[in-house]
């Protein structure tokens, strides 16, 4: 017996039992609350040509995705990422539509990440995208969201961290650095390494004034108050601009009774082009990384020809389902059909299932 | 009180950075006993459990949440090169990434030609020669006297960790580029960070001050 047949290729696995009917019950009942904001269910083809995923419309790199080619020679890729397949679909389908245009979706993803990290390379990505809405009110309703989803599903102690890019945007284009030290410069706050920052920008002769402020963003997190010292260290208006955006955000998430659940991160920025304004990510004890993330991206959708705003989020139901399962928060009732004997009353036993099965009531003839 | 996990890198560095934590009043008196099997040590008074790992895993252990926080070189930190926050310099165990060799390959490194490189460290060998010195070289992965390799002639050169330089010279090496200084990193992660915000960077700020007084 050859023994490959019984193993499954490293990053990929078999959901079965309880667990499986565990995850299609949360989908559902995350999308049913997706469709309580607008949202319309979307499914685009698991794979499609690399140019749809390439680096400057994803988040993921090229030499992280599953290529492989068409009879033409296409190079074509399992999509790592749903978002620029949203996208696409947008820009394809709502062409002239100018009002905004709501997607929810919930699909398989591949990331061809390296071995032995005991990462799965196929996750489950469920989320929403909205499309030709580039108001305040928008980034909350999308927060909204996700919060709900996240309640919706159990979770009781989480946190949703807020960044926006377009604060350290303006700073870097105020301190006049190169392309590439920029990325370092990005390498050093995605680390929270305010040490080797300051001595990386003292090296670059950047001004004492803006090490100051660089300096605060690895360390700036935390409740609504950060926001209010760090917008006195700056006079940039576009920074503080992005400020007010993100206080205008925490009050109307106070609105939803949501506040308890939001905070502040203004050292989170991408280290991808990909993001415009806000970004967020979702954390819970237990997991050692975001369960959802998400941000608005207002130049993707042009890219596919359509020049439209847009904001999205997407949870990753492995990890949120891993999370209640390690902090208790699922209820195992898996109800145990009932058992019929139906030897030699053959025609009674199905009478009884079937009028059981019509009251909703699972049952097992045999 | 949710308990914070710190994962140490087995050896001195541990012990020195023990050594600061206890000045914190952060104490594990269980893990100086040289007898000791136990894997796992804990301080129940300040809510803090450590646990000595293999230093190449102590970036594993912190990516995913199974520690909070971890103390590893920078070294190690560059080699794994995983998910975390990198939040403090300890100033500890300070020492060099070298690219060293017998002073005659010092030619074959500045004309760009195709050398052998032997290390313990393939992925900064690689990124040096490649990213940096837009060099081709054929990294020879190795796990310790990494000298040897110049010297029996398995490589033209090696990049490893030096801190005074004796043990090359006493091999007839020498340091030929400098590619990274080394010290101690105290790495966080992303989660923990966020969930335990408070514990986490008060005991970063009191350790930052620690390092910062001597």
């Amino acid at each position: 017996m050859n023994k490959r047949l019984y193993t499954t290729p490293e990053g990929v696995r078999d959901v079965y039992d309880g667990e499986c009917r565990r995850k299609l019950d949360l989908e559902a009942k995350l999308r049913s609350r997706l469709h309580l904001y607008g949202f319309e269910d979307i499914e685009t083809p698991t794979f499609e040509y690399f140019e749809v995923f390439s680096e400057e419309r994803g988040t993921v790199k090229a030499r992280d995705m599953y290529k492989f080619f068409d009879r033409d020679g296409n190079t074509l890729v399992l999509r790592p990422d749903m978002t620029p397949s949203i996208a696409r679909c947008a820009a394809k389908y709502f062409k002239d539509e100018t009002g905004p245009v709501r997607f929810c979706y919930c699909g398989h993803t591949f990331i061809n990440n390296s071995e032995y990290q005991g990462k799965q390379k196929e996750t489950t990505q469920l989320g929403c995208e909205l499309i030709n809405d580039s108001s305040v009110i928008a980034d909350a309703e999308m927060l909204a969201a996700m919060i709900d989803c996240l309640l919706e599903a159990g979770l009781k102690e989480f946190r949703i961290d807020i960044g926006d890019v377009r604060f350290f945007k303006a700073l870097v284009n105020e301190s006049e650095l190169e392309e590439d030290k920029i990325q370092v410069l990005k390498d050093y706050i995605v680390d929270k390494n305010s040490f080797g920052l300051v001595d990386f920008l003292k090296e670059e002769n950047v001004s004492a004034d803006m090490i100051e402020i660089f300096k605060l963003l690895p360390s700036q997190f935390g409740g609504v108050e950060c926001l209010d010292s760090i917008s006195t260290i700056t006079s940039n208006q576009e920074a503080l601009s992005a400020i007010s955006h993100l206080k205008k955000l925490y009050e109307m998430m106070k609105a939803y009774g949501f506040e308890k659940y939001v905070g502040f991160d203004l050292g989170m920025i991408s280290k991808y082009e990909y993001y415009t304004g806000i970004i967020f990510h979702a954390f819970t004890y237990d997991v050692g990384e975001p369960i959802a993330s998400g941000g608005r991206y207002d130049n993707l959708v042009g890219q596919f020809g359509k020049k439209a705003a847009a904001i999205g989020m997407t949870i990753i139901t492995e990890k949120l389902l891993l999370a209640l399962t390690r902090q208790g928060l699922l209820s195992a009732e898996n109800s145990v059909p009932e058992i019929i004997d139906a030897q030699g009353t053959e025609s009674d036993a199905i009478k009884k299932a079937a009028a059981l099965r019509k009251e909703g009531k699972s049952c097992i003839l045999r | 009180m949710r308990k914070i996990t710190i994962a140490l890198a087995k050896g001195r560095l541990a012990k020195q950075s023990m050594k600061i934590l206890n000045q914190l009043g952060i104490r594990c008196d269980e893990m100086n006993d040289p007898d000791t099997r136990k894997l796992i040590f804990e301080d129940p008074e300040h809510g803090f459990r450590f646990f000595l790992a293999k230093a190449n895993d102590v970036p594993t252990y912190v990516e995913h949440g199974a520690a909070d926080i971890g103390i590893v070189g920078k070294d190690t930190i560059v080699e794994e090169n995983r998910s975390l926050y990198e939040v403090l310099d300890l100033n500890l165990g300070k020492c060099r990434m070298c690219v060293a060799g017998p002073s005659s390959a010092k030619e074959c490194l500045n004309n760009g030609s195709l050398i052998r490189v032997a290390t313990k460290y393939p992925k900064i060998a690689k990124d040096y020669f490649n990213n940096t010195k837009h060099q081709t070289v054929e990294i020879i992965k190795l796990n310790g006297s990494v000298e040897l390799a110049p010297i029996v002639g398995l490589s033209e050169v090696i990049v490893d960790i030096v801190e005074t330089g004796s043990t090359l010279r006493e091999n007839g090496l020498e340091v030929l580029e400098e590619i990274l200084p080394l010290s101690a990193r105290v790495v966080v992660n992303k989660v923990s960070m966020k969930m335990e915000q408070e514990r986490i960077t008060k005991l970063i700020r009191d350790m930052k001050q620690i390092v910062e007084s001597s």
